[in-house]
């Protein structure tokens, strides 16, 4: 950080007396900021950097349109001699036998498996899917599908058949990748019918690719694909990767709304590698000493986030597993055999340790360990205080964006200090801000918008052409600026909390939550007449909240044992274990429009015993008062 | 988990066995198993951890539940295979614990 601002002052003329000034000229100043940060990251590009921005709009600016790079090269390439025998990466699992491979490892398996790929007819604006653990292989074959100028985008295994249809059948994918089977708390458990079931959905599919042995016990299906082992020993390497354009589309992420099917989000290369450069070496201070591990799955966008680490020289840790299993320290036994210095977690982990009595620093030696990084949900002013007390005295830096921009809003900073609650500055480069309600005056707190063009905006939503879902999703509660579903408190010394979200999407244990695959779960349910998830905040709950299912019955009084077991098995399997409510309660009726629409924000808050300030503009506004009152739906009142 | 002595168990039958017992398969129902727990758990004296039927996270999340429950203190130290690692085990540390009041 320290060396970008003198490159910066050099480079303006200006001089930036302290991280707040320098936020402010990289939002003034935008196409300054981005073209010399550019410049600074030394990446591999080619064209020209100019314009740096075309367009002034959040919604339809374009950054570096005559420019091209290759995603794939770039976190590949060799920074000096004597790169290639540095580690890229180490793959670890639950048996504690960890993979390693050196950057000239993983680059010339990448480059086999692309020439591979590239037999099977792989294209540039391909897309591929991938149903995979987070392992050496999952990375390879992203790499070299990427480096290809396909599209790629990945679930994990624990994510329910139709929720994962629902998210790859919108793609038209013409490659699978795919583990025939998936480790956790030590028992093997083979995918082979999900497979199937999988393949049999997806009509587009020219083909498969094993990214282990492939399943197991049905020939036909194995017998369809190819295991990436082959195409690597097979393949001649590709000498030279493909320059695509800036934006060309590089990951397809998804986000679950409160109605319809999930986003598929697009987003570019070139946008999503500068923003990644920028908050690894800017904000994260990562570099070619780091070993960084962020626990994650396939499926969430840190995971890419980690990826791109690779391309600020650093060696990334993956696991897949329980973190509980074999010991219930397993994470940190991971931490510190394999000397990660950058720890990437999670509010709802750590509540975990603290309540299983977890001790890191007794347990296993913690020399390397330098920052800690928490993103997911709210972590709590208590949490810094018990990794101060019980880890070791370090920073730890609460990161918080989302999938919609692959990257953060507000994040850390090696050169400020960490104030307990708080996440310590608003990003580089994005014009963050707490957007009051209408007729309100400005205030610290409010609506998280971003007012100003930044380049890891999604390029767009698969499908939609015109952009009017895109504008929907984003644009249309304030207009002209980005909105993010978040609330923010921005302080004056420029730290921010995040207040939880704004709109109806849940985060429950960390997990965010679009409560249309809830809904679409349960209307197979006859019993079913109306249902409403809601996030209710329960302190002594991971991540300080849990899922709660309202249920209205065709026949009332009929919840019994059988069907509240039911209704969470087959959410359970039909979406994901995140997706199961911790309690589902009868209520005689949700709170409802004159317009006939359900009102979720009424409902939170008669659930939280706040007053409702729109009741008068709801049909049935004696239902609220069922709600304070049900029983079932009480929180004890702990201390946190 | 960690290891320790070796806990007395609970005798098989007997209200309080069969009533904490089945409290234990009801939570597992609710939180993970949905209905299942009781035939995947098999025998009172399968292992828990050995048979993917909980994970560490889940032994923690089951101790704060009993916790709530019965009203009493388990002490993270106790936390160990010989102690939860089994219906049989679990019911068996629960009606011995020096502050366990009965059932509710």
């Amino acid at each position: 950080m320290t060396a970008f601002t003198r490159f910066c002052e050099e480079h303006t003329g200006e001089r930036f007396s302290d991280y707040n000034a320098l936020q402010r000229f990289s939002v003034a100043q935008r196409r300054r900021f981005w073209g010399l940060l550019l410049r600074w990251s030394g990446l591999i590009v080619e064209g020209t950097a100019e314009p740096v921005c075309a367009g002034d709009q959040v919604e339809t600016a374009v950054f570096f349109p005559r420019l091209r790079l290759n995603y794939a090269e770039n976190l590949l390439r060799a920074a000096s001699s004597g790169d290639d025998d540095r580690p890229a990466l180490t793959a670890c699992s639950e048996s504690g036998e960890d993979r390693s491979l050196s950057r000239g490892e993983l680059r010339d398996q990448v480059e086999r498996a692309a020439a591979g790929l590239r037999r099977l007819r792989l294209c540039p604006g391909d897309r591929v899917v991938a149903l995979a653990t987070n392992s050496a292989e999952s990375v390879i074959a992203c790499l070299a599908a990427t480096g290809l100028g396909a599209t790629w985008s990945s679930v994990s295994p624990d994510l329910g058949d139709e929720a994962v249809l629902n998210r790859f059948r919108p793609l038209d994918p013409v490659l699978l990748f795919a583990h025939g089977s998936h480790v956790h708390q030590g028992v093997v458990r083979a995918l082979d019918e999900r497979l199937e079931t999988l393949v049999a959905g997806l009509p587009t599919l020219r083909g498969i690719v094993w990214l282990d042995a492939g399943p197991r016990g049905r020939d036909a299906l194995a017998s369809r694909g190819e295991r990436l082992s082959s195409l690597i020993a097979a393949g001649e390497p590709v000498l030279r990767w493909p320059r695509l354009p800036f934006n060309h589309p590089l990951f397809i992420l998804f986000s679950s709304g409160t109605t319809g099917a999930p986003k598929c989000i697009v987003h570019g290369a070139g946008g999503t590698l500068l923003e990644h450069v920028k908050e690894h070496r800017l904000h994260s201070d990562l570099g070619a000493a780091d070993r960084l591990y962020f626990h994650t799955t396939c499926g969430w966008m840190m995971w890419n986030w980690q990826l791109s680490a690779l391309a600020s020289g650093s060696e990334i840790v993956l696991y897949d597993g329980s973190i509980s299993y074999p010991e219930d320290d397993a994470l940190w036994r991971l931490v510190s055999r394999r000397r990660v210095t950058v720890f990437g977690s999670s509010p709802t982990y750590l509540q975990y340790c603290r309540d299983a009595g977890i001790v890191p620093a007794e347990r296993v030696g913690l020399g390397d360990l330098r920052l800690l990084q928490s993103t997911g949900s709210i972590l709590f002013d208590s949490q810094y205080d018990w990794v101060r007390e019980n880890v070791k005295p370090l920073p730890v830096q609460s990161i918080s964006g989302g999938t919609d921009i692959i990257g953060c809003f507000v994040l850390g900073n090696p050169n400020l200090p960490v104030y307990r609650g708080e996440s310590q500055c608003l990003s580089l480069g994005l014009d963050v801000r707490a957007q009051p309600a209408p007729g309100s005056a400005a205030a610290e707190t409010g609506e998280l918008v971003c007012a100003a063009p930044f380049p890891s905006r999604p390029l767009g939503l698969l499908g939609d052409a015109a952009g009017r879902r895109f504008h929907e999703a984003y644009f249309s509660q304030n207009p002209g600026v980005w909105s993010h579903g978040d609330s923010i408190r921005i302080t004056p010394r420029g730290t921010a909390r995040i207040l939880g979200r704004s709109d109806g999407v849940l985060n429950v244990r960390g997990l965010r939550i679009g409560p249309a695959e809830i809904y679409h779960v349960l209307q197979t349910f006859p019993e079913l007449v109306e249902t409403m998830a809601l996030e209710q905040e329960a302190p002594r709950e991971p991540g300080g909240s849990r899922l709660v299912l309202l249920v209205v019955l065709r026949q009332a009084g009929s919840l019994d044992r059988a069907l509240t077991l039911r209704i969470k098995r087959e959410l359970a399997r039909r979406a994901s274990p995140a997706h199961v409510p911790a309690l589902i309660a009868e209520v005689a009726a949700l709170p409802t429009t004159f317009s006939g629409k359900r009102s979720e924000r009424a409902a939170r808050d008669a659930l939280h015993g706040r007053p409702v300030p729109n009741a008068s503009a709801l049909k049935n506004p004696e239902c609220l008062a069922s709600l304070r009152a049900h029983p079932a739906l009480r929180l004890e009142v702990e201390a946190v | 988990m960690s290891e320790s002595i070796p806990a007395v168990p609970l005798p098989v039958g007997g209200d309080a066995y069969a009533a904490l017992r089945q409290a234990v398969i009801d939570w597992l129902d609710d939180h993970y198993h949905f209905g299942d727990a009781a035939t995947l758990i098999g025998d009172d004296d399968v292992s828990f951890l050995d048979h993917a039927i909980l994970d560490s996270l889940g032994f923690v999340n089951l101790v704060l539940h009993l916790e709530k429950v019965y009203g009493f203190r388990i002490d993270r130290k106790d936390l160990s295979r010989a102690n939860f690692d089994s219906l049989r085990k679990i019911a068996s540390y629960v009606a011995r614990h020096r502050d366990f009041r009965g059932l509710p």
